[in-house]
């Protein structure tokens, strides 16, 4: 945690920076896809409260809070409170243990006739060893938030959503967890950190006991893993209850799914919870397969030393160059999340049998086909 | 990565996250019932569970098809399957360096063999139909 | 005390904590739930011995399967006679007095025959990098223990066969007709 106060503060308010950034980002990414609905179907979306209608999730946020909160009569109260607090963790606890940019290196200065450092504090809540299989596991968990929201209504229209929902997510946590063996064979390594390390400079391959170098491309993970990164981003759909996978809401049959019986700010927690998980898969396929927050072709060396040339202080430019790398992640999280908002606006939904057949008859067989040529490959490649 | 910090180093931090998550929750929960306007009237048709328009009938408990429990199960069986991949996969790479390559591909290959045979049977046996 | 005791010491009390309300709650649902919570807190053991992966399969495996599983099954069945069935009658008292004779039994004996252990100072376990000790793991399993992994995919097989066969007898919401 930390050897004297500084640092144990700067780590604990990192951390709920983190989960603010996730829970800021939600008004943010509701107005985009308002805005962005509108433009694909044609409409304006809302532009009457502030310029562009931005403050319209501010407006609706402070309705929120003043709505009446009420449980259905026969609902069971602490599953039924505790649900939305629960669709919060998953998320808030994955996107801590990602690497967000470098670690910051802050040399000794004084403060309060002290003198503090030399310190490093690392770009994300905490650094798990493990971090790949610490997300997986935690993500797993998000299930029991839709079920205890389905059974702690006490309606049937929310149960069968909370069970589709967990059947749903569960079918496709198999092709997104197997999807990921591809990216740990090539990498050798359960650490967030030393798979962007491993991103850095031209593409470079072995086939056949030779090293092929491609210097006009980074060496993402997308250029060993394309097929890799399809599955995992179209698990992530699902695993995020987003269209169109969106089942365990469907309007049509099933009022809203399991949050029917849900309003005001205990709705607004689920939807924290949900463009969460979206913020999580957009930064674990940018870490994956797309350089994470590496900046192609310049290594973070070179950032911070032309940072240290524009400004005085080896301190502002270490955060500088951090904030720069941030950017350079930030940049590619936004795009993702744009898809996200995209394809929910322009894919129809699936139909139930449709969904479970997509799961386990198409994306599980192609990602085990996917982990078998990988396999192959990389011991053809490199055999010596 | 030599020097390696002690589990605590990272796991207390996960702990602190959970209960500031499990703190702001309960905040915005009390919160809401707090400033919200309160119920004098004790409103029946407000507080029944939601129904399209007819009067709510009452069941909780209603059918549920089997293949639920059967995709939780087959679920946990290929999870497990899936989880034995990781070390493998990180080992990998390794392997081949060190010349056992071969030997790591076929241990896993029976495995996926298994892996395979026992897919194929669910999708020829209709246990992943739906209709 | 030093950090990894508070965390041992806190883990261990949400572990106990948690596996009471299974046997104390009489609503099925919040044992379920405080089941998984004991699986979470069991993986956070786990993860505090070093033995990283090992609290991975815990939190994948237990928590966010099986455990989902058993959740899933008590929400969609009406329990009201399985409670009574279980909180009445002289047999069941029997076996309530039964098991707590034998629980205590195990408790006093584990008690015992740790003595010796619960008041030396173990050296602290060497802190390893968790991809490291995954990789020695997996030369456990894929060498020494090749066999008994290979097995093991064998009796995965059958159990998915044998819950897909038991899934389809006569009575069964898709048996055949």
């Amino acid at each position: 945690m930390g050897r004297d106060s500084f640092e144990i503060t700067v780590n604990i308010v990192k951390m709920f920076a983190i989960f603010l950034l996730m829970v800021q980002a939600v008004p943010i990414l509701v107005w985009l896809e308002r805005r962005g609905s509108a433009f694909i179907q044609n409409r304006t979306g809302p532009n009457r409260v502030g310029p562009l209608g931005l403050i319209q999730l501010l407006a609706d946020a402070v309705k929120f809070l003043f709505k009446q909160p009420f449980m259905p009569e026969r609902g069971v109260a602490p599953l039924y409170y505790f649900a939305p607090i629960a669709a919060l963790i998953p998320g808030a606890l994955a996107l801590n243990a990602i690497p967000l940019s470098t670690p910051i290196k802050i040399e000794p200065f004084e403060m309060l006739g002290q003198m503090w450092g030399p310190y490093t504090f690392l770009f994300q809540g905490y650094d798990i060893g493990i971090g790949i299989v610490f997300i997986l596991g935690i993500s797993s968990l998000g299930v029991y938030s839709i079920l205890l929201a389905g059974w702690g209504s006490s309606n049937k229209y929310s149960l069968m959503g909370a069970v589709r929902g967990a059947a749903q997510g569960i079918s496709y946590e198999l092709a997104l967890s197997l999807a990921l063996v591809g990216i740990l064979m090539v990498y050798g390594t359960l650490s967030f950190k030393e798979i962007v390390d491993a991103q850095a400079g031209p593409l470079t391959f072995m086939a056949f006991g030779k090293e092929y170098v491609i210097g006009a491309l980074p060496n993402w993970g997308i250029f060993y893993q394309p097929l890799g990164a399809l599955i995992f981003f179209a698990a992530t759909f699902a695993e995020a209850n987003r269209l169109p996978f969106d089942l365990p809401e469907a309007e049509g049959e099933l009022v809203a799914g399991f949050h029917t019986e849900y309003a005001g700010f205990s709705l607004l927690l689920f939807y924290i919870g949900e463009y969460g998980h979206m913020m999580v898969a957009s930064a674990l396929l940018a870490t994956f397969y797309f350089g994470g927050y590496s900046i192609p072709f310049v290594s973070p060396e070179a950032v911070n030393a032309f940072w240290l040339a524009k400004v005085d202080g080896a301190n502002t430019a270490a955060i500088l160059t951090a904030v720069t790398h941030h950017l350079s992640l930030l940049v590619r999280v936004a795009l993702f999340l744009w898809i996200f908002i995209h394809v929910r606006w322009t894919l129809p939904r699936f139909r139930y049998d449709q969904l479970m057949s997509l799961g386990w008859k198409t994306m599980l067989p192609w990602a085990l086909a996917n982990v078998v040529v990988t396999a192959i490959w990389l011991w053809l490649g490199h055999r010596t | 990565m030599n020097s390696v910090l002690p589990a605590s180093a990272s796991l207390i931090p996960v702990l602190i996250l959970t209960l500031i998550l499990l703190a702001f929750g309960t905040v915005i929960i009390v919160g809401t019932s707090l400033l919200g306007p309160k119920n004098k009237k004790n409103n029946r048709a407000q507080m029944m569970p939601y129904e399209c328009g007819i009067p709510g009938i009452d069941t909780t408990d209603s059918k549920i098809s089997i293949k639920f429990y059967l995709t939780a199960i087959l679920f946990i069986l290929f999870d497990i399957e899936i989880i034995f991949m990781y070390p493998w996969a990180i080992k990998f790479m390794d392997s081949i360096k060190d010349g056992t390559g071969g030997y790591m591909l076929g241990a896993m290959g029976l495995f996926v063999v298994l892996f395979v045979v026992g897919l194929v049977w669910e999708v020829k046996s209709k246990a992943l139909d739906w209709n | 005390m030093t950090a990894d005791s508070l965390l041992f010491f806190i883990l261990a009390a949400m572990t106990v904590g948690s596996a009471l309300v299974v046997i104390l709650a009489s609503n099925p649902i919040f044992c379920s739930l405080a089941l998984a919570m004991a699986m979470i807190s069991v993986a956070g053991i786990f993860a505090s011995l070093n033995a990283w992966f090992v609290a991975g399969v815990q939190l994948i495996v237990y928590a966010g399967a099986v455990m989902v599983l058993f959740v899933m099954v008590l929400m969609l069945f009406d329990l009201k006679d399985e409670v009574r069935a279980f909180s009445r009658g002289l047999v069941s008292g029997f076996f309530k007095i039964a098991s707590v004779a034998v629980i205590g039994g195990v408790i006093a004996a584990a008690v015992w025959m740790s003595t010796e252990t619960i008041f030396s100072t173990a050296p602290a376990a060497p802190t390893v990098n968790a991809t490291v000790a995954t990789k020695q793991l997996a030369d456990l399993l894929f060498k020494k223990y090749l066999f008994s992994f290979e097995a093991m995919g064998a009796l995965l097989l059958i159990i998915a066969i044998g819950a897909v066969a038991l899934s389809r007898i006569e009575g069964g919401t898709h048996a055949d007709k």
